[in-house]
């Protein structure tokens, strides 16, 4: 096996100042949600371990993830490819194709076995042994697993592999699912998100490359430093849902004046992700800064769980939401109490008469 | 005027009777401020900082009564333990559980005149036991949403399997509301069923709430019950 470079190599050859390559870390190390004091560790890390290599693979998927991932401002994505990471295999991004490609895979699985990180797009397509997903001549779960068996961490990137995405949405018709069921004995990285957000996307990948080892992961496989917070309480419009203040439409006077999209079904109370802290492109927007409700889309069953613009679902005109089937439900009950009562009245009444009458007859007798 | 000889069985402790009406006032506290919260009313103010923080203060009210609730259960724990009269709960392990059942609710579907004497009857003890169903879920529910503010920590820690279980926290909040309604629904049948036996009985169903004692006029089935342990009940004769 040839030496391989590590990122203050690459910098060397390419004849940049070791300037730029510190302040490279310093971004990297803001960026992996790491203390000021963990610098040292960066630098020694990209001092002395060869580049990663990495696999990219995609399932079943819009690509929207790399569109995403491209995006990434700091680092840019460029650097990550080029200089931070040896990105040997990518589905999207490679410039060649064909049989040599496909070859190419093997060769880097073969070469690197156990050292590379797979990252992986796309959900993982299972009815009728995978059909409906083809990559390479191939089912893609069989090379998710091919590929994945030999990693020495998977990173599930996106809602799709995580959890299935929109392909597994109701009625799911090609059987998909999230990507874990083939990915072995191999630590795997939840990075959700339609897509994620850019900064974490790279922030993950550097993690696993500088250090080796998955950053810590909450109880769904998610990276903590990303999601430990709550869309709801990072979100800077936070104080009008406390002073109930609210856009009651698209177009009203709340909405223009920025006020909280939580009556337009917001899915910010129940959504964990950075869009509130880190925001998109470089701290430019998020959907909700730009007045559209939080959809959710970190979450795993996000397309099913009702209408994105509701929070409780309705079940259409005339019967409506759980507060109108419960309050009808509540007023057949009292009103069925109440003739219950009544009955139970007369019935008494009914059975006492009678009962008086046999003793009166008793009596004369 | 009706002169009658009746027995007075000691039922309830102090402690339960001070838990239900904990949980009656908390209950509909927790309802009203949890449909203001699903549906929030939309102050027109011009900055958050001038208004009454109204969401604020309805989720700060919610989360008071559903604290109070939880820590109302210390009371009826420790009479469960202590006091017989508050141990009325299906004896579904007994064969003449079912019968008796079934014996009460055709009384109640009006189809028998009348069913055996009970200090609690076999459908009211099922009926709590499903209320207390309904309210362990609400509880777990409500704190899966409530500490996953910061999922690491130890409220997070103990309540964050919820939402796994019920296939993501969306669901959640529906499951609360949705087991809400439910509870209010029973609450409904509950308040009927206890006025009714104090009209058509005259036992005393309704004040045992207040009083602790049911006047019976003959030996109930489930009199045995809270002579278990003698001394604590006082049956006068």
């Amino acid at each position: 096996m040839d030496k391989r470079e590590s990122m203050w190599d690459v910098y060397l050859r390419k004849g940049m100042s070791r300037r730029s390559f510190v302040k490279g870390c310093v971004a990297l190390t803001s960026l992996m949600g790491l203390s000021t004091d963990k610098l040292e560790k960066v630098v020694e890390a990209a001092e002395k371990k060869p580049l990663p290599v990495v696999i990219w693979i995609h399932g079943h998927e819009c690509t929207g993830c790399d569109e995403s991932f491209i995006r990434s401002g700091s680092p840019y994505a460029s650097d990550v490819i080029l200089s931070q990471v040896a990105l040997e295999y990518d589905h999207l991004l490679s410039a060649a194709s064909g049989e040599p490609f496909e070859a190419h895979l093997e060769e880097t699985i073969q070469k690197y076995k156990g050292q590379y990180i797979l990252a992986v797009e796309g959900a993982a397509c299972t009815k009728d042994n995978g059909v409906y997903c083809m990559s390479g001549g191939h089912p893609f779960t069989h090379t998710l697993q091919r590929a994945a068996e030999n990693a020495a961490a998977v990173i599930a990137y996106g809602t799709c592999a995580v959890s299935g995405g929109i392909q597994a949405a109701n009625p799911n018709p090609t059987g998909s699912s999230g990507i874990t069921n083939f990915t072995g004995k191999t630590p795997v990285v939840n990075v959700p998100g339609c897509p994620p957000i850019p900064e974490v996307m790279t922030g993950v990948i550097m993690h696993v490359a500088l250090f080796g080892t998955v950053p810590p992961l909450d109880g769904e496989g998610r990276p903590k430093q990303f999601y430990g917070n709550r869309i709801h309480d990072t979100c800077y419009r936070r104080p009008f849902f406390d002073a109930g203040m609210f856009a009651e439409s698209y177009d009203d006077e709340g909405s223009k004046a920025g006020w909280c999209l939580y009556k337009l079904g917001c899915r910010g109370p129940e959504t964990y992700n950075s869009c509130g802290n880190m925001r998109w492109f470089q701290g430019m927007s998020y959907p909700i800064q730009s007045g559209a409700p939080c959809i959710g889309c970190s979450n795993a069953h996000f397309w099913d769980e009702g209408k994105m613009s509701e929070r409780l679902p309705k079940f259409g005109q005339p019967i409506g939401d759980v507060d109108k089937i419960g309050a009808a439900i509540a007023g057949v009950t009292a009103v069925g109490v109440a003739a219950h009562g009544a009955a139970s009245v007369i019935q008494k009444k009914k059975r006492d008469a009678a009962k008086e009458e046999e003793n009166g007859e008793q009596v004369n007798k | 005027m009706k002169e009658e000889k009746r027995k007075v069985y000691y039922l309830f402790s102090p402690f339960l009777r001070i838990f239900h009406w904990i949980m009656v006032l908390s209950i509909v506290t927790l309802f009203i401020t949890g449909l203001l919260i699903t549906k929030p009313v939309t102050v027109m103010g011009i900055e958050p900082t001038y208004t009454s923080m109204s969401m604020d203060w309805v989720r700060n009210i919610h989360f008071i009564a559903a604290f109070t609730f939880c820590a109302a259960f210390i009371l009826r724990i420790y009479g469960y333990i202590r006091y017989p009269g508050d141990r009325l709960f299906p004896r579904v392990w007994k064969g003449h559980f079912y019968r008796d059942t079934i014996d009460v609710a055709l009384h109640y579907m009006l189809l028998k005149p009348g069913h055996d004497p009970y200090l609690r009857n076999p459908l009211a003890r099922t009926s709590y036991v499903g209320l207390y169903v309904m309210v362990l879920i609400e509880i777990l529910t409500g704190f899966a949403m409530y500490y996953m503010t910061e999922p690491n920590n130890i409220g997070g820690m103990l309540f964050g399997w919820v939402n796994v279980v019920l296939g993501g926290e969306m669901v959640t909040h529906w499951v609360h509301h949705i087991v809400a309604w439910l509870i209010i629904v029973f609450a409904i049948g509950h308040v009927y069923m206890v006025l009714r036996a104090d009209l058509m009985e005259a036992e005393g169903e309704a004040s045992s709430m207040f009083s602790g004692v049911k006047f019976l006029e003959h030996v109930p089935l489930d009199a045995p019950e809270i002579n278990e342990e003698g001394p604590k009940s006082k049956k006068k004769d």
